[in-house]
């Protein structure tokens, strides 16, 4: 069981990402401060960090930095109240992983955390991916479902590469924005609803089992038919 | 936000007060030198008169030899030919003197005349313009004409006409010269003051407007307004504060709201009968932390410290993913979403990411309030190194009086009450409008509907 490390020093907020992760089969330990995290992150042993940016004791930012100093290369996901836009950039250059701006969903949060435990579960030398009948060559940047070729435009396959890279999680569509198009900001409408509904058409068509699946209010999946 | 050019349609009170005291010393000195040119003139005629009557005197008791004798004599002493005689027979034939002919406009009654033209004569010593004149009978029946010329009185006028032309001159000269020099270091030191005013106006308030040593009224001005601006960034920052803490305050519980209600909705289970009303719960809570995002982003942006981010980039990249991003929204919606541009465009200099952010909320609002089957058209247009990035679309439109107020935090048009929005969107875009210091213009499209144009000056 995948073993994960919560440093925040809010009760309810910690509680939460506790539980949330805990429904998603994890073991969760929390620490309620900087030092106290910092020590448990060198000790070891954890699959994955969940780091509040600002902690009393030791900040969110020198624990990151200490950790990749120590070349501790545990995967860290950030959860920051700071507003400042340049915030996030500072934390991923400090050696984070990923980043969360509070108020956020602990949906959001927990689809994040699965990502970055199943980071390295799809070798970088692949070259094939493959979900029931649908393949996608990273070489030749061909789809096929079945014997069909796919059409894909260039924005539908780098989607479809990054939904099959993560077969099995769910991605929400903050994720599927940052990842996709590189962008960082909230696009609003059903932007991404209707991307997805795009590439769905091409590849669930008519009379064949659905591969993308919606994750009611969180995102969507791609996966083998159960 | 362009500050007022001091030397476009503003003048310096030091020139006002140069041209005042020119002006005071023209005119006084007119009026010296015409009183000085009225009483000299008025005392040389006198003397002029006073000479002639003397000769007239003098030879009108003479007669014969005697006569001429003392005329030959008394032009003898003349050096300047001011006087000059005439003798004639009782015929007026000339006998004698310089004249040789009585003027025509002389009264042969003994009296002296002024005469405003002297004498027809070739001879450059005798008078030849104004003159006063006598003509008299002497004893013997011949006729002796008198003139005395009114030169010094000409004399004297050139004199003080030269007076003052040089008074003039040395006086306007000099303070055209000093108006130059005296006008140049005060305006040197505005434009000073203004390049400060211009970093202040464009956010950094931690400028202060320079002083000189001199502590003159420039200094107290620039002084007095110093005083202003620590106290404005003193509010700034306690109301950036109080903000940074609300929004610090309000954080944390939406996040324990929105994770509380979210586990409530997983225990629940699809079949529960609250499981309908979680969701619009979780949906409710999802806009309100989209609204409270916004509202903070906008915050940040204002702060305006993301400028050491911007580079330059090429808007040709930039428009198409963005049309590319929007293509399937406006299909759906059956809108027609063209992108018009020129092949060559000036690069632009910003944050990629804001610029995308700003033109997606154009473009997201044009397909939003466009009707089916309507148009949305993004067109870059260049003008020396500007790019003009216009939206049109062919929905409702902004009527005139409202254009003004749409990018105002929360606004919404009355038509757009229909759609879901968070009325931010506008605001947002000003915000980075505002950053990159681009100009955003509201206007009629000629689709029908709203045309939006980012000026992306250099």
């Amino acid at each position: 069981m995948p073993r994960v490390l919560t440093i925040e020093d809010d009760a309810v907020t910690a509680q939460e990402i506790v539980a949330e992760l805990s429904s998603h089969g994890l073991e969760v330990e929390w620490a309620d401060n900087g030092r106290e995290g910092l020590a448990k992150a060198i000790a070891g042993g954890y699959d994955l960090i969940t780091l509040d940016r600002m902690l009393p004791e030791v900040d969110g930012l020198t624990i990151v930095t200490t950790l990749r100093t120590l070349k501790i290369a545990t995967p860290i996901l950030m959860i920051s109240a700071l507003s400042d836009v340049d915030e996030r950039v500072r934390g991923l250059r400090a050696g984070g992983d990923d980043y969360l701006t509070k108020p956020f969903a602990s949906d959001e949060m927990a689809a994040r955390v699965e990502v970055l435990l199943r980071r390295n579960s799809v070798p970088l030398a692949q070259t094939r991916l493959q979900v029931a009948d649908l393949e996608l060559d990273l070489i030749s940047h061909e789809a096929k479902r079945g014997e069909q070729t796919l059409n894909l435009l260039p924005t539908e396959y780098k989607l479809l590469e990054f939904l099959m890279r993560h077969a099995g999680q769910v991605i929400t569509r903050m994720m599927i924005f940052e990842e996709v198009w590189g962008y960082h900001f909230d696009p609003g409408t059903n932007l991404i609803d209707v991307h997805i509904g795009r590439l769905r058409k091409k590849i669930d068509a008519a009379g064949q089992t659905p591969l993308i699946r919606t994750v009611r209010g969180s995102g969507y999946a791609i996966a083998e038919p159960v | 936000m362009p500050l007022p050019n001091p030397s476009k349609g503003w003048s310096s009170s030091t020139s006002r007060l140069l041209a005042l005291y020119s002006f005071l010393f023209v005119a006084w000195s007119s009026i010296l030198m015409g009183v000085l040119y009225f009483e000299v003139s008025g005392y040389l005629n006198k003397l002029t008169r006073h000479s002639l009557l003397q000769r007239q005197h003098l030879f009108a008791h003479m007669s014969g030899k005697q006569l001429d004798d003392a005329l030959i004599a008394s032009q003898a002493f003349e050096e300047r030919s001011f006087d000059a005689y005439g003798l004639f027979d009782a015929q007026f034939n000339p006998l004698g003197g310089q004249i040789r002919q009585v003027p025509p406009e002389l009264g042969l009654d003994g009296k002296i005349h002024e005469l405003s033209r002297c004498l027809d004569a070739d001879d450059p010593h005798l008078p030849r313009d104004s003159c006063d004149a006598v003509a008299i009978k002497v004893r013997d029946g011949r006729w002796l004409v008198l003139v005395r010329d009114n030169g010094s009185l000409f004399v004297v006028t050139r004199i003080i006409l030269h007076a003052l032309l040089w008074g003039l001159s040395l006086t306007i000269i000099p303070g055209i010269a000093g108006w130059y020099l005296l006008r140049r270091r005060p305006l040197k030191r505005i434009r000073a003051i203004q390049a400060s005013a211009e970093q202040i106006v464009a956010g950094d308030l931690t400028r202060r407007l320079p002083l000189s040593a001199r502590r003159d009224e420039l200094d107290m001005l620039a002084a007095i307004v110093n005083a202003m601006l620590d106290r404005i960034e003193r509010l700034m920052h306690e109301v950036k504060g109080v903000c940074d803490n609300i929004a610090h305050d309000l954080r944390t519980p939406l996040t324990r709201l929105r994770a509380q209600l979210y586990r409530i909705r997983q225990q629940a289970g699809d079949d529960s009968p609250q499981a309908e009303a979680l969701e619009q719960a979780i949906g409710e809570t999802d806009t309100l932390m989209a609204r409270f995002r916004g509202l903070l982003r906008i915050s940040e942006l204002e702060d305006r410290q993301r400028r050491a981010g911007f580079v330059e980039l090429d808007p040709h990249g930039l428009l198409l993913e963005l049309h590319d991003f929007y293509l399937p929204l406006a299909e759906d919606g059956d809108i027609d979403l063209q992108l018009q541009m020129p092949e060559q465009l000036p690069a632009l200099h910003g944050d990629r990411e804001l610029l995308f952010e700003a033109l997606a909320n154009l473009v997201g609002n044009a397909i939003k309030f466009t009707p089916a089957q309507g148009q949305v058209l993004m067109r870059a247009l260049s003008d020396g190194d500007s790019v003009h990035i216009e939206v049109h679309d062919s929905g409702p439109g902004i009527p005139a009086d409202e254009r003004g107020a749409v990018l105002k935090r929360f606004y919404r048009s009355e038509e757009g009450q229909r759609h879901t929005g968070f009325g931010l969107g506008l605001s947002i875009v000003a915000a980075i409008v505002d950053l990159h210091g681009f100009e955003l213009e509201v206007g009629g499209s000629e689709l029908g509907g709203a045309k939006l144009v980012l000026h992306c000056r250099r």
